[in-house]
């Protein structure tokens, strides 16, 4: 990131309205304190193109409008992508599908990060595209194997004393 | 602006939510409050399997079960308007009060200037770069919506 949100900046003297010819006297917001650290770290990636993945195993891509201390997101112009990958755990396959504004619930968020528009398209040079409803059948079939799995999984840790935390909603 | 207020700039707008279980429902907001529960009008209730539907006219959704929220494009126009608009109205009574509080911010790094920390009280704002002002700094891609990158 090119500026550190955390490095404090006296704030400087300069009238709002008087330089900029563009803003019709209105005013930033800005961030007062920094209490909620973990979350203001987003604030440099506002307006910028990002990449969320969600807890349902959901890769959204868009551009960050704002977010607050939950980590809620606006996202706008999402794009829904949906990576499918061979035996061996590599991608080979994609579905897109656009989406429009999303306003995404903080707790459903994994992760998020920014993305470099110059080559964030690059991987998908090597990818088949398939439509959008292909890919989610195809999906669909992999969470239900997975879910089998760990179900195999938990049983066979439980024997041994052990508990395998596994929730069907979080596939990611 | 927080993505709370853009919600309830879109009340009487057409929504889907996505609940954490994969159901969808599709309808009018009606209210929502400061924890997401939200009351919707004249629903379509689709099950995660994407098969059963079931009509609705009103409904109660507690905020905590929300995954996710799709709100039509002009809600984003809207709600820049109806920030812009109360900007304005809070310079305004700024100024009438006398103008100490000037708030300064500084946008030459891209990254406005921060107040001394009487903000404590207040449940942090999210950052939010306006997007009609021009950017300087090389290789910042910011989204106005002006240009659209694409």
């Amino acid at each position: 990131m090119s500026q550190s949100p955390i490095a404090a900046q006296p704030s400087q003297s300069q009238p709002s309205q008087a330089k900029d010819p563009f803003s019709p006297n209105v005013e930033d917001l800005y961030l007062e304190s920094y209490a909620f650290t973990t979350a203001a770290a987003i604030v440099g990636s506002v307006d910028r193109k990002v990449f969320v993945l969600l807890r349902d195993g959901r890769n959204l891509f868009g551009i960050l409008r704002t977010f607050d201390q939950f980590a809620n997101l606006v996202l706008q112009d999402v794009v829904e992508r949906i990576y499918l990958n061979d035996e061996e755990n590599s991608p080979t396959k994609f579905g897109e599908t656009y989406r429009g504004v999303f306003m995404v619930r903080g707790e459903n968020v994994v992760m998020l990060g920014e993305l470099d528009i110059d080559k964030e398209d690059d991987h998908l040079e090597n990818l088949k595209q398939i439509s959008f409803e292909e890919a989610e059948k195809e999906l669909k079939i992999v969470h239900e194997k997975t879910i089998k799995e760990e179900g195999i999984k938990g049983k066979k840790l439980l024997s041994k004393g052990l508990i395998n935390d596994f929730v069907k909603s979080d596939l990611y | 602006m927080l993505p709370l207020y853009l919600l309830t700039s879109a009340k009487s707008k057409e929504i889907l939510i996505e609940l954490k279980n994969g159901e969808s429902l599709n309808g009018e907001l009606v209210n929502c409050d400061s924890w997401m529960n939200l009351t919707l009008k004249n629903v379509i209730q689709t099950s995660p399997n994407g098969e059963e539907f079931v009509k609705i006219p009103e409904i109660y959704i507690r905020g905590n079960h929300i995954k996710y929220l799709r709100l039509p494009e002009e809600v984003m126009d809207y709600a820049k308007e109806q920030n812009m608009i109360n900007m304005e109205q809070r310079n305004r009574n700024q100024k009438r009060r006398g103008g100490n509080d000037q708030r300064n911010y500084n946008n030459n790094n891209n990254y406005s200037g921060r107040q001394g920390g009487s903000g404590r009280e207040r449940g942090g704002n999210g950052g939010h770069y306006r997007n009609d002002q021009n950017r300087n700094g090389g290789g910042n891609r910011r989204y106005n919506n002006n240009n659209n990158n694409n």
